[in-house]
């Protein structure tokens, strides 16, 4: 009766207990899935962790890897500026003429520094206005436009030369006298250098440079290579300049030099030109004057010898110095005729080796007389043996007749004449000394003239042609031989001749 | 297939003109010229460039543009034109062809437009790869693609790279017979029996932690991870939108934003065109919302590695030999589309890459390219079929054989 009761109790209990059983179980199994998430969990957390950490990282290498780029990218950019400059720098240095200065700046050049245009404007202090020397990247008539905006704002770009400053676009102040946002609109550029040029003398100027590339902003790096180029440029204009100088100075000279040699020259030949006409003019007056005197002197002989009749004394001494004044001419249009003929190459020379020796100790014979007549020495002195010369005998002998008579002549009672010869330089030597009066210093340079006598006491005394020692350089000179004379007043005087050794 | 290749450096175009196709034509010893490509400075990017080289050339179809630099055998030039004359070997067919006015167009009817004018007359010749060059100022420059892909078909080889000018950004042009015109693309396709093998990489590695797009339309991106999307940089750089502004072609350049795709080595990067007042940022290429992207960060190591293996790739295909040849007179030659980004990077090592590529198809291999504002290819994971791409930063190379 209870029976079925107390075992739905039990079932009831046994199911509790089964149900409290599987609850512990669920709880259990829940736990340690809890446990295993929270484990998950931390895992992710640490995965993410680590994800952030990385990408933290990668934020750090792409800033790092940025500033690098950049910096490689400037430091590229100044090495093939440096090159750009390097070349154009050897180019320019080589340039030794203005016009070329400006064809050896290149696009090429101009790009590797940073820019694409390019212009040089020169004052020229003549005109009182700026010139275009160079215009790269520009069309012509864009060239026209900045010229023309160059003139009407000269002022404040002569300033710039004047302040030897180079601007840029970055450097340039606003509110300064150049308007920026003008500059670029009519150079057409985004970025610009302009730095001057400045040779040291005139035609100083200025050179810009500058790009569209809006990317560019000038660095000082920039400023410093574009300085440098317009130092080049000043450098190229001023070697071009000096060398332009040189060259003109030298021409100039070489013209001068031509000139003179032309005037000289026709000079020269109006010399010989008179020369021969007087040489023509003496010959024929002296043959025209030879022939009258002949017949002077003859009927003047005749006379004397009174075959035409007995002469009263005093026609006789008349006649006497007729006779003596007609010998004077006669001697003196013989000299004339002697030089004349020896100047225009009449008289045959007659060149033959000869024995210097011989010809001294025959013309110092003839000569002694006059000097045992006053008492002087006369020396010969030759060092050494004497080749034989190449010379006229006749002609030579005149030479040391003349000279040797001459140094008597002007040599005091009891004083000395010495001959010496000797080899020198290839020629023979022959110096005629006398311890005589002496020749004044301002008569020694016409003393070979012909007609010519030095105003002393000795010539007053005695009559002279002046035409011996004309006659003896003209004699001289055909033997191609020299002669000069040194003197001291009082002292005494030495004639040298040179003659020609035969070989 | 023979080519030949003519440069000058001359500075007027008149002059640069006649002295490259000079060259050019005397280096083809009388074969006859089929097709010429050509690439100029930006300052040489006049009428007369093109209507003397047209005229120094007979007037043979010519497709190029302009570049802010431009390649051959002999170097980087940051001043002159570059022509290659090819004389196809019979069996291989080619079609030349332009759109222009693409902005008002809009980039993919430009892209369908350029597409249905090469495939005219060429239905049923087997079809090798198409070759485009584009306006570099362009934007959505991947509509473009797209669209030149729905009518070229969506896995067919397409190669090409976006004009530049002087790092301006001012005006690119390309170049179309004797014309030369912007908002405009030209295009090349080739067929018949002709081998190519194309290599593409950039070298750029991902840096910090992975986001998400979370809005984005065409190729602006508004949010990334619920931010705006310049959050990204002003975090990483320490820069305000100011700052971020005033240095953004380098900072673009630099560390391009990456986006990951599945199953390729590399992320395909773009680079930020412009940053709006919203935080958003235009970039050169489309994104796509929920893509998965990163910030990329390049070294010139990391970078003529990647050129290394762009040369091997563009190998290794060429010589997997699709077409067989029975005459001798083979001749390979190259096209190069080196991102401007490179150049900016690289710097005065930019020689050292060419040298690798020079080095990589043989030194006799004629090459020519131009350095870019966007390359054209298409991404090698089998997943996405061979579709092309909108690159930046890239260097493609092409070479073709036969």
């Amino acid at each position: 009766m209870d029976n079925p009761k107390v075992i739905s109790d039990i079932i009831i209990t046994l199911l509790v207990i089964i149900n409290i059983l599987a609850l512990a179980g669920l709880a259990i199994a829940l736990f340690f899935k809890i446990n295993k998430v929270t484990e998950l969990q931390k895992i992710t957390d640490k995965l993410n962790r680590s994800l952030e950490e990385m990408d933290g990282q990668a934020k750090l290498i792409v800033r790092t890897d940025m500033e690098l780029n950049k910096t490689q990218e400037e430091l590229d950019k100044k090495i093939a500026g440096l090159y750009a400059l390097q070349s154009l720098s050897r180019s320019l240095s080589t340039t030794l003429e203005e016009s070329q200065i400006f064809k050896r700046i290149t696009n090429a050049h101009l790009e590797e520094l940073g820019f694409e245009k390019a212009c040089v404007f020169l004052w020229n202090e003549r005109d009182n206005r700026f010139s275009i020397h160079l215009s790269l990247g520009y069309l012509e008539d864009e060239g026209y436009i900045i010229k023309s905006f160059v003139d009407s704002e000269q002022d404040k770009y002569l300033d710039l030369i004047t302040r030897e400053k180079t601007i840029s676009s970055t450097s340039l102040q606003q509110n300064t006298q150049i308007d920026k946002q003008k500059l670029s609109h009519v150079f057409k550029i985004n970025a610009f250098v302009i730095s001057p040029i400045l040779p040291k003398e005139e035609k100083k100027g200025l050179l810009f440079v500058g790009t569209e590339n809006m990317d560019v902003a000038i660095t000082a790096g920039d400023e410093e290579l574009i300085t440098i180029l317009a130092n080049q440029i000043g450098q190229a204009i001023e070697n071009s300049r000096l060398f332009e100088k040189t060259w003109r100075a030298q021409q100039e000279l070489e013209k001068k030099v031509e000139e003179r040699t032309r005037e000289l020259t026709s000079v020269l030949e109006e010399v010989k030109t008179i020369s021969k006409r007087k040489t023509n003019f003496i010959s024929s007056v002296s043959h025209e004057l030879r022939t009258p005197l002949t017949s002077i002197k003859g009927y003047a002989a005749i006379l004397l010898e009174e075959k035409l009749g007995h002469l009263p004394a005093a026609v006789k001494e008349r006649l006497a110095k007729i006779n003596l004044h007609s010998d004077e001419l006669v001697r003196m249009v013989d000299g004339l005729l002697d030089i004349a003929r020896i100047e225009s190459g009449r008289v045959i020379m007659r060149m033959e080796g000869q024995d210097l020796r011989e010809i001294i100790a025959k013309t110092s014979d003839l000569i002694m007389i006059q000097c045992k007549n006053k008492n002087i020495d006369l020396l010969t002195e030759i060092k050494g043996t004497l080749p034989p010369v190449v010379a006229d005998r006749t002609q030579i002998e005149r030479v040391f007749i003349n000279l040797l008579g001459n140094a008597v002549k002007f040599t005091p009672e009891k004083g000395k004449v010495s001959i010496h010869a000797q080899i020198k330089d290839g020629m023979v030597q022959i110096d005629i000394s006398d311890t005589g009066i002496g020749i004044p210093a301002e008569s020694i340079s016409l003393l070979f003239e012909e007609f010519y006598r030095v105003d002393n006491d000795v010539n007053q005394q005695v009559k002279g042609t002046g035409l011996g020692l004309s006659l003896v350089k003209h004699i001289i000179e055909a033997h191609k031989g020299k002669i000069w004379v040194e003197s001291r007043l009082d002292k005494g005087s030495t004639f040298s001749f040179t003659l020609p050794v035969l070989k | 297939m023979y080519t030949s290749v003519g440069l000058s450096t001359e500075k007027d175009p008149n002059l640069a003109a006649k002295e490259a196709a000079r060259i050019a034509v005397n280096n083809m010893r009388g074969e006859r010229i089929d097709l010429a490509i050509a690439f100029s400075s930006i300052d040489l990017a006049y009428p007369i460039l093109m209507k003397v080289l047209s005229a120094s050339l007979g007037h043979v179809p010519i497709i190029g543009s302009s570049g802010a630099a431009i390649i051959s055998n002999q170097g980087i030039h940051k001043h002159g034109l570059v022509v290659m004359l090819l004389s196809f070997s019979s069996g291989v067919y080619f079609n030349t062809a332009f759109v222009r006015e693409i902005k008002a167009k809009t980039s993919l009817n430009a892209g369908r437009e350029l597409g249905e004018k090469l495939l005219s007359g060429f239905k049923d010749i087997r079809r090798v790869i198409s070759i485009t060059f584009s306006d570099g100022l362009m934007d959505e420059g991947s509509n473009f693609i797209n669209g030149l892909q729905e009518r070229l078909g969506k896995s067919f080889p397409l190669a090409g790279a976006s004009a530049s000018d002087n790092m301006r950004f001012l005006k690119t042009y390309v170049y179309f017979n004797q014309d030369i015109f912007n908002d405009g693309a030209v295009g090349l396709i080739l067929g018949g029996k002709l081998n190519f093998g194309l290599g593409i990489k950039h070298g750029w590695k991902p840096l910090g932690k992975p986001r998400t797009v979370t809005k984005a339309q065409g190729n602006v991106v508004y949010e990334i991870d619920g931010q705006p999307a310049v959050r990204i940089y002003e975090e990483y750089l320490d820069r305000n939108i100011t700052q971020l502004r005033k240095e953004l072609k380098r900072i673009s350049i630099l560390y391009p934003l990456g986006m990951y795709l599945t199953g390729e080595a590399e992320y395909l990067l773009r680079n930020i065109l412009s940053i709006e007042n919203n935080g958003s940022m235009r970039l050169q290429g489309n994104i796509s919302e929920g893509s998965l992207i990163r910030l990329m960060i390049g070294t010139k190591e990391s970078c003529l590695e990647a050129t290394l293996q762009a040369t091997q790739e563009a190998k290794v295909g060429l010589s997997s030999k699709l077409a067989v040849f029975e005459t001798k007179k083979m001749n390979n030659f190259a096209l190069v589309f080196d991102s401007i980004s490179r150049y900016m990077l690289l710097r005065r090592d930019a020689e050292r890459e060419l040298e690798i590529i020079r080095k990589g198809l043989g030194e006799n291999t004629p090459l020519i390219g131009l350095y870019t504002y966007g390359e054209q290819a298409p991404l090698m994971a089998v997943s996405y079929q061979g579709q092309a791409y909108f690159h930046n930063q890239t260097v493609a190379i092409l070479a073709f054989g036969g």
